[in-house]
């Protein structure tokens, strides 16, 4: 091995705690790399391998009612290659548990070969055309305790229908179960789907030879645009309701955006790990060319070239790189294959298909290299400048001068003396504080992000169920109904107020922009509803024209007095086209608003609504149980707890978040302290010699890291909310909007953590400075 | 015997930039040095003999005049024809040795001689300096004298026609600094090496051939010994 190696390697070894904290950055932010693009792309191919394996379809439309003979006309649309009918209706299960609703949609199977979504059988046998058997959605099982050879009972028209369970399945359909857009979280105990006969299904919903879904594939993805324009022609006189692209179907939809969330994350976080341990060893490695320099002049005088001197350098940025990359691809891949199994339970995949990629753990080296070269480079580039016959003279002391704070003499007057030495040293090496303080504020910024993500939540569930929406109760019927049953309702239970509720999904369009969503019909004066304008500002609902929420507004590109059109699905309507009168914010689903009149006079029919929302301190679910045409009964506070139970989960990786952002302030604060150590240790054992004792030494450091960390920390404030901004903007779907309100007590609960972890780093170092030989460190020219 | 011109010094000066401060370290040297000869540049400290000392090596450039090796102007050198001059040519000793201290003592010397085409045994040299069994050895772990000659081992090795040692006992006491002074006249006698040191120490003259004394920058005297006095006989 040649000799600067080996010289490199002890010089590694005598600066492990440095070489540790950098290499663990790196294998940190490679690891996180690793672990969640393979994931990202495992999960990727397994959903796609499930839909190729189960037949998943590209088109899927609800209907009122199409009678068999009518499939082959769509079959006949230029593009489509396969038309499967089915029926599927959403009806409540019978429970022990009064008080408690739950839901299950019943969906026909066709009796043939090659079905579009089909199951995936897990356990049991498939239904094989006998009436009153089905087969269960794996999730709903587990959750409610179903197995083979059960008996669930549903109500049917009023009716209790006895079903014998003969089979558990996974669906593609639903990998991600959620009854609509607006459940926002799964709650397989609350919603399930069951798989019955076609016949069975269609004598029991009165669809004989008929169906309400189509589910469509077709020949080309290209021509999807094209297809779905000409379906809906075609479907219209069957009163099409939606027309869903596989893309936008729910539970695709939800699994595309965790998979996109995914890479994202492996795109941005190893970044900002890489260049923190750049930063640091480019911090590293300029205070060892400072110090080297005598060394750097011998090795110029013995015959080294500039390359070769360079080289050794870069050499060292390289080892600690490499050597954290390594590692952060074997953790990583450990890591992806749990991530995976995580997935795959979390999303009941019934499949996994996962390898290694090997191409991610190449482009993690190349990057690190990449990073650590160029710090490398950047730091050891003084090694140039470096005659060797100066190298071998004393420096040139630096050109000293006062620094600003002196010269506002009431200050200066009042700072003490050992003060004045701190203020002093900062401002002698800016360059270092610039990054010292760089690295804290971005220690600070990490720090705030978890603990903002964490309040997020809550403040997005606080904010819609409680700020947005007033209401206690929100009920709806499984019919639409005359205003009459409002009174119904009111005569079960104690009602402070009521307000009767219209709501219908709607496709709404502005040119080529088009989004199905629910327009919910509410009174002008609506109590339950708070309207708000992005300034925060309370407003009306208009007599015409209609509310769009800020999401739905930048799906549509529409702003306030555009005109937009609302393509009706209800058979015998027209479509409209009306005003946005007002862009709302609204932090989970999408919706549009309108006067409940203006809804019923030009959308739907007069004097019918489709639920009520209810103030009420009364047990409203349990009296109303028993009308017969109320199908839901959502208690807000329940589903706000559910949320905030979910949230406790989420907890953990707030935690690990903050960790990291620990390691990484850890690793810079501890860094550059021993740099300052190991620069200043002729200043320090001066100071020694004066009389000063270790422990006022250990002071005045204490004190300049204090300086600096305070200044970081205000620097941090915008930049933790330039990333919790960043991160809201990342995570925002059609479904959730994380509103970025950031308290006061954010950014002090961060302020905290980041001091203590200056502290932890600070302690660390304790050992170097009591350490420290002054008599030595006097003798030698070279510290 | 007719002695060979090794390297030739004409009219040379050099002023550097210290901090605010302009120095005038070296006015219009002139001299010649001769193969195989021992050379001692004598002046106090600021007279000019280091800056001579890192010109001649190739570690400097001067501001005016040019230096010559074997009728080659290294003046006209760039930054990788010295290195290689440097290299091939030179071999220095510091008076603070400057060894790399978390190599051994071998390789210390072994760093030196990896880049050269033409170096000695290294273990051979490690017993002719008397460190045969510090070979592995730190340089914490050695006294002065032993690191000094380890040193002059890392200078030797690369097997240069020059040898250019600073103040190379000005970090020892007495005795040791007579042994190292005998270890250069050996390797001056015996290897035919042209070795030059400067120092501030007078008596280290008298065992040189020939003695360049300095002051201010400017050569004030030159003085050819008939009879050089052996290094063992030398006191201060």
């Amino acid at each position: 091995m040649r000799k600067l190696d080996i010289r490199l390697l002890r010089l590694l070894r005598n600066s492990k705690g440095q070489f540790i904290s950098i290499a663990m950055v790196v294998t940190l932010g490679l690891c996180m790399y690793v672990s969640f693009s393979m994931t990202a792309m495992n999960l990727k191919n397994t959903v796609d391998y499930y839909y190729e394996l189960t037949n998943f379809g590209d088109i899927f439309a609800q209907v009122v009612k199409i009678p068999e003979s009518a499939l082959d006309k769509v079959k006949e649309i230029d593009g489509i290659e396969v038309v499967q009918g089915r029926v599927s209706f959403d009806v409540p299960l019978k429970v022990e548990d009064d008080k408690e609703k739950v839901r299950v949609r019943i969906v026909s199977l066709p009796d043939q070969e090659k079905r579009i979504n089909d199951l995936y059988m897990l356990e049991g046998k498939i239904l094989e055309g006998q009436p009153k058997k089905v087969v269960v959605l794996e999730q709903f099982a587990k959750a409610r305790n179903i197995t083979v050879g059960d008996k669930i009972a549903a109500y049917i028209n009023g009716r209790v229908v006895q079903l014998d369970v003969s089979g558990i399945v996974a669906s593609s359909e639903y990998v991600y179960l959620m009854e609509n857009e607006q459940a926002l979280l799964p709650a397989p105990e609350k919603f399930g789907v069951v798989f019955v006969s076609e016949e069975f299904a269609q004598m029991t919903f009165g669809y004989q030879d008929s169906y309400n879904e189509l589910l469509i594939q077709i020949k080309d993805q290209e021509k999807m645009d094209e297809v779905v324009k000409k379906l809906e022609e075609r479907l219209d006189r069957y009163g099409v309701k939606r027309i869903i692209e596989g893309k936008d179907q729910l539970s695709n939809r939800m699994l595309t955006e965790e998979v996109k969330q995914l890479d994202n994350m492996s795109k941005t976080i190893p970044l900002l790990f890489l260049s923190v341990a750049a930063i640091i060893i480019y911090i590293m490695l300029t205070r060892i060319v400072k110090n080297d320099r005598i060394y750097i002049g011998v090795l110029k005088a013995i015959g080294y070239g500039n390359y070769e001197i360079l080289s050794h350098y870069v050499k060292f940025s390289l080892v600690i790189g490499i050597t954290g990359a390594m590692i952060g691809n074997g953790v990583g891949i450990m890591l992806s294959g749990l991530l995976a199994q995580v997935y795959v339970m979390y999303y009941n995949l019934p499949l996994l298909r996962s390898q290694i990629y090997y191409g991610y753990m190449v482009n993690a080296i190349l990057l690190t290299c990449i990073f650590c070269i160029f710090a490398g480079l950047m730091g050891a580039r003084p090694v140039l400048g470096i005659m060797p016959a100066d190298s071998m003279r004393p420096e040139a002391p630096k050109t000293g001068g006062r620094i600003l704070l002196e010269r506002i003499p009431w200050f200066w007057k009042h700072v003490s003396f050992s003060w004045k030495m701190v203020i002093r040293n900062i401002a002698r090496s800016k360059k270092r504080f610039v990054f010292l303080v760089l690295g804290i504020a971005l220690t600070y910024g990490i720090t705030v992000v978890p603990i903002f993500q964490g309040g997020a939540m809550v403040n997005m569930f606080t904010l819609h169920y409680g700020e947005f929406q007033k209401m206690d109760y929100s009920i709806d019927f499984n019919k639409p109904m005359n205003r009459k049953a409002m009174i119904e309702v009111k005569q079960l239970a104690d009602i402070r107020y009521i307000e009767p509720k219209l709501e219908y999904p709607f496709e709404l369009r502005t040119g080529w922009r088009k989004k199905v969503v629910s327009i919910v019909g509410v009174p002008r004066d609506t109590q339950f509803y708070d309207f708000t304008n992005k300034n925060q500002g309370s407003i009306r609902l208009p007599e015409k024209g209609i509310f769009l929420t800020a999401g739905l507004a930048k799906v549509l590109n529409v702003q306030e007095g555009d005109l937009i059109t609302i393509k009706n699905f209800i058979p015998g309507k027209d479509d409209v086209k009306v005003e946005v009168k007002g862009i709302v914010e609204q932090y989970i689903g999408v919706n549009a608003y309108m006067n409940i009149v203006e809804m019923e006079n030009t959308l739907t029919e007069k004097g019918m609504i489709t639920g009520v929302n209810i103030r009420s301190k009364d047990r409203v679910q349990e009296k109303v149980k028993d009308i017969k045409h109320v199908a839901v009964v959502q208690s807000v506070d329940d589903m706000k707890n559910s949320f905030l139970q979910f949230l406790d989960a989420a907890k953990y990786s707030t935690g690990v978040m903050m960790i990291f952002g620990g390691i990484l302030g850890f690793a810079i604060v501890y860094n550059s302290t021993i740099i300052s150590i190991a620069e200043r240790s002729m200043e320090f054992s001066s100071l020694r010699v004066l009389g000063f004792e270790k422990k006022n030494i250990y002071q005045m450091i204490t004190k300049e890291n204090m300086l600096m960390t305070v200044v970081a920390i205000i620097l941090g404030i915008p930049i933790g909310y330039g990333m919790c901004n960043g991160i809201a903007q990342a995570f925002n779907t059609d479904i959730f909007s994380i509103p970025v309100f950031l308290t006061p007590d954010v950014f002090i609960t961060a302020a905290i953590a980041t001091i203590g972890f200056v502290f932890i780093a600070q302690l660390a170092t304790w050992k170097k400075i009591y350490g420290l030989n002054f008599i030595e460190a006097l003798k030698n020219r070279v510290s | 015997m007719e002695k060979k011109i090794l390297m030739g010094v004409q009219n040379v000066s050099k002023t550097y930039q210290m901090g605010e401060v302009k120095v005038h370290a070296l006015k219009d040297a002139s001299f010649e040095l001769y193969e195989g000869e021992f050379v001692v540049i004598l002046g106090p400290s600021g007279s000019g003999k280091s800056t001579l000392l890192n010109i001649l090596g190739g570690m400097d450039s001067p501001s005016e005049g040019r230096v010559f090796i074997h009728e080659e102007e290294i003046t006209d050198y760039n930054d990788k024809q010295l290195t290689v001059y440097r290299r091939d040519h030179v071999g220095f000793v510091f008076q603070f040795y400057n060894l790399m201290a978390n190599l051994t003592a071998k390789e210390n010397v072994e760093l030196a001689t990896e880049i050269c085409k033409n170096a000695l045994n290294i273990d051979e040299i490690m017993d002719d300096v008397g460190l045969g069994d510090r070979k592995d050895h730190f340089p914490s772990q050695m006294s002065g004298g032993e690191q000094q000659r380890v040193a002059i081992a890392r200078a030797v090795a690369k097997n240069p026609v020059l040898l250019l040692c600073d103040e190379p006992t000005g970090a020892l006491d007495f005795q040791t600094g007579i042994m190292i002074l005998s270890l250069l006249h050996k390797i001056n006698r015996q290897f035919n090496k042209t070795v030059v040191i400067i120092t501030h120490n007078t008596p280290i003259g008298e065992m040189a051939d020939r003695v360049i004394k300095m002051r201010s920058g400017k050569i004030v005297e030159m003085k050819e010994n008939v009879n050089p006095m052996p290094p063992e006989r030398i006191e201060w």
